[in-house]
C-alpha cells in the first residue's frame, strides 16, 4: 500500500482475496520463488548463448577446420614487364607473343608443379557466339604450361548450363586434352569446401584442383554482362564455385570481389579474340559479337579488366567490381601506368 | 506478480531460440511479388509446358523440358536473370531441340506473365544489329538466333550450325500458333 492507502502496483505481496497468506516478505523473496527465478534466468541466459550457437551454425560456419587457397602469385623479377595486348588474327600466335612478353611461361610456372587453367565454359555455346573463352587460346597456355614442365595440368570449370554440352560444343575439352591437359568436369565429387573468409562468401565448395594446384592461371573471356555490366579476370572466378547461383547475385561486386582474392591467380590470360557486346552472359545470336583478334596477359587482374572494360565501351570507373577489386588491393585499373608491352594490330 | 515475473522469464528461452534459428537461416531477400501473376501456377505450368508438345514445325525436344523459377533461373542464364526478374518474369520452359535432319538447338520460352512485360524484355535485348523477320511481327533473328515475342511469352531459339538455324523460323512459327 501507498501512504495514502492505495494499492502499490509494484509491490510484492499476497494475491489479491487470500486473506489467510503470509504476510509479504519486504526484505526479498523466499528461498523456493528466489530458486525459480535464479534457475529461469540462468535458462534465459544459456538460451541467449544456445541461439547465439545456433545462428552460427547457420549462416558464419566456424570455418577454422577447413582448407584454405593458397596464394598462387608468382614473384615478379625485376624490370619485368606488367601487362602485355597483342593483336593478330591467330589466337594461339597471339598468347605466344603475350607470354613471351611478359617474359615466358617459366617466370610462372616451375618444373614439377602442377598447374590449373581455368577458363570461362559456363554455356553451351559455339566458339563463334562467343559467351565462353576461345578454345584455341586455351590449348596454347596449356602447351606453353607443358612446355614449362610442369608435372600436372588440370582444365576445369564449373560451368551454368550442363557441363557435358559446354565442355564439347565450347570446343575447349577437346583442344585443352589434345595440349595435354587432363580435364575436370565439376561433378558433385569434384568439389571441396573451402574457408573464401570473404565480407559476404564465408564458406564455398570449390573445384578440388584450385586446392591442389600450385599455380593457378585464368583464361577468361571479354563480354557485356546483364548485372554486373562486364565478365573478365575477376568475375570468372565464379566458375570455381558449385552450388546454387543465386545466392552470389545478392551483392554481385563484393561476391566477385571475395573470390578474387581468395584465388589470387599466378597468371591471367584475357581472350578478347571475339567480345560479347550484347545480351551476356549467355548471347546466342552471332549479331552480339564482334571479332577483335586480341590477347591480353598480365598478373594484375583489376589492370586488365579496366582493359577490357574499355573494350566494350565502358568507363572502368563505372564498373562496381574494378572498382572494388582497386579498393581491395587486388590490382589498379590504370594499366596504362604498368609497364605494358602493346604487340601487333 | 511472482508468477508473472516467472512466465515472462520462462517465456523468453524459447522466444530467443526461435528468433536467432530464424534470423541464421533466413532466406535471401525475395523479389516483389509481381503484378498480375496468375492465380494459379499449376494451370499456368501446364499451359507453358504444351507449347512444347504436338507440331514443332519438324523439330523435337531431345529429353525433356525443364522449368526455371526465380531462384533457378540463375541457374540457366546467370546475371541475365535480374532484368527478367524486374519485369516480372514468373517461369522459363528450356530445352534442347533438334531439327527434322537430326540439327542441334536450343528453345527457352520466358512466361513474362503479360504481353506488356514481354515486349519489354523484347525490347530491352534486341540486338541494334539483328534484322526484323518478313512476315513475322515482334521477330527479329540473328546469325544462329531468332527471338520473338508473342502474348505474355517472350521466345529465345539458338541454333549450333547452319541446318539448325534454317529450321528456326519454322520452330517458331509453330510455337507462335500455341500462343494464340
Amino acid at each position: 500500500m501507498t501512504t495514502d492507502g492505495r494499492p502499490n502496483p509494484y509491490e510484492c505481496g499476497p494475491v489479491q482475496g487470500n486473506h489467510t497468506a503470509p504476510p509479504p516478505d519486504y526484505s526479498g523473496m523466499d528461498r523456493r520463488g528466489a530458486l525459480r527465478v535464479g534457475v529461469t534466468t540462468a535458462m534465459a541466459v544459456g538460451s541467449v548463448a544456445l541461439g547465439f550457437a545456433l545462428r552460427d551454425r547457420g549462416s558464419h560456419k566456424n570455418t577454422r577446420a577447413l582448407p584454405t587457397i593458397k596464394d598462387h602469385r608468382a614473384d615478379k623479377p625485376a624490370g619485368a614487364t606488367d601487362m602485355a595486348i597483342v593483336r593478330g588474327s591467330d589466337p594461339a600466335t597471339n598468347v605466344r607473343k603475350a607470354i613471351e612478353a611478359l617474359g615466358g611461361m617459366g617466370r610462372f610456372v616451375r618444373h614439377g608443379e602442377r598447374v590449373v587453367v581455368k577458363p570461362n565454359i559456363g554455356w553451351n555455346r559455339l566458339p563463334e557466339q562467343a559467351a565462353n573463352t576461345n578454345p584455341d587460346v586455351v590449348a596454347e597456355v596449356v602447351r606453353l604450361v607443358v612446355a614449362a614442365g610442369a608435372g600436372k595440368v588440370w582444365m576445369t570449370d564449373a560451368s551454368v548450363n550442363t557441363p557435358e554440352q559446354c565442355f564439347a560444343r565450347s570446343g575447349i575439352e577437346k583442344a585443352a586434352k589434345a595440349a595435354g591437359a587432363t580435364v575436370v568436369r565439376p561433378d558433385a565429387s569434384a568439389f571441396r569446401e573451402v574457408n573464401v573468409s570473404g565480407k559476404l562468401l564465408r564458406t564455398g565448395d570449390v573445384l578440388f584442383p584450385f586446392i591442389e594446384a600450385d599455380r593457378v592461371i585464368n583464361i577468361p573471356i571479354v563480354k557485356q554482362h546483364g548485372l554486373s555490366l562486364a565478365s573478365m579476370a575477376l568475375k570468372n572466378w565464379y566458375g570455381v564455385l558449385g552450388g546454387q547461383r543465386v545466392k552470389l547475385h545478392q551483392n554481385i561486386h563484393l561476391s566477385i570481389i571475395d573470390l578474387a582474392a581468395m584465388v589470387k591467380p599466378t597468371l591471367t590470360i584475357l581472350d578478347a579474340t571475339r567480345i560479347l557486346l550484347a545480351n551476356g552472359p549467355t548471347g546466342g545470336s552471332l549479331a552480339d559479337v564482334k571479332q577483335l583478334d586480341t590477347v591480353a596477359a598480365g598478373t594484375d587482374e583489376v589492370a586488365l579488366d579496366a582493359f577490357g572494360a574499355t573494350l566494350l565501351g565502358l568507363n572502368p570507373n563505372d564498373v562496381g567490381f574494378i572498382v572494388e577489386g582497386m579498393k581491395a588491393g587486388l590490382g589498379t585499373p590504370q594499366w596504362h601506368n604498368l609497364k605494358t608491352v602493346e604487340l601487333g594490330g | 506478480m511472482r508468477i508473472f515475473l516467472f512466465v515472462v522469464l520462462a517465456l523468453i528461452p524459447p522466444a530467443f531460440i526461435g528468433l536467432m534459428i530464424r534470423d541464421g537461416h533466413r532466406a535471401p531477400a525475395q523479389a516483389a511479388v509481381p503484378a498480375g501473376k496468375p492465380s494459379s501456377g499449376a494451370e499456368a505450368d501446364k499451359t507453358l509446358l504444351a507449347l512444347f508438345q504436338g507440331d514443332l514445325g519438324g523439330a523435337k525436344v531431345k529429353d525433356k523440358v525443364a522449368l526455371y523459377d526465380e531462384k533457378g533461373l540463375f541457374d540457366y542464364i546467370d546475371g541475365a536473370a535480374p532484368i527478367f526478374i524486374q519485369r516480372h518474369y514468373r517461369k522459363l520452359a528450356a530445352a534442347d531441340m533438334a531439327s527434322a535432319d537430326g540439327s542441334d538447338m536450343d528453345c527457352a520460352v520466358y512466361d513474362m506473365t503479360e504481353p506488356a512485360n514481354a515486349q519489354s524484355i523484347f525490347d530491352a535485348e534486341k540486338s541494334a544489329t539483328a534484322k526484323p523477320v518478313a512476315d513475322f511481327p515482334d521477330a527479329i533473328s540473328g546469325p544462329m538466333s531468332f527471338v520473338f515475342h508473342a502474348g505474355r511469352y517472350y521466345v529465345k531459339m539458338t541454333a549450333f550450325d547452319a541446318k539448325a538455324e534454317a529450321a528456326l523460323p519454322g520452330l517458331a512459327k509453330a510455337l507462335k500458333g500455341k500462343m494464340k
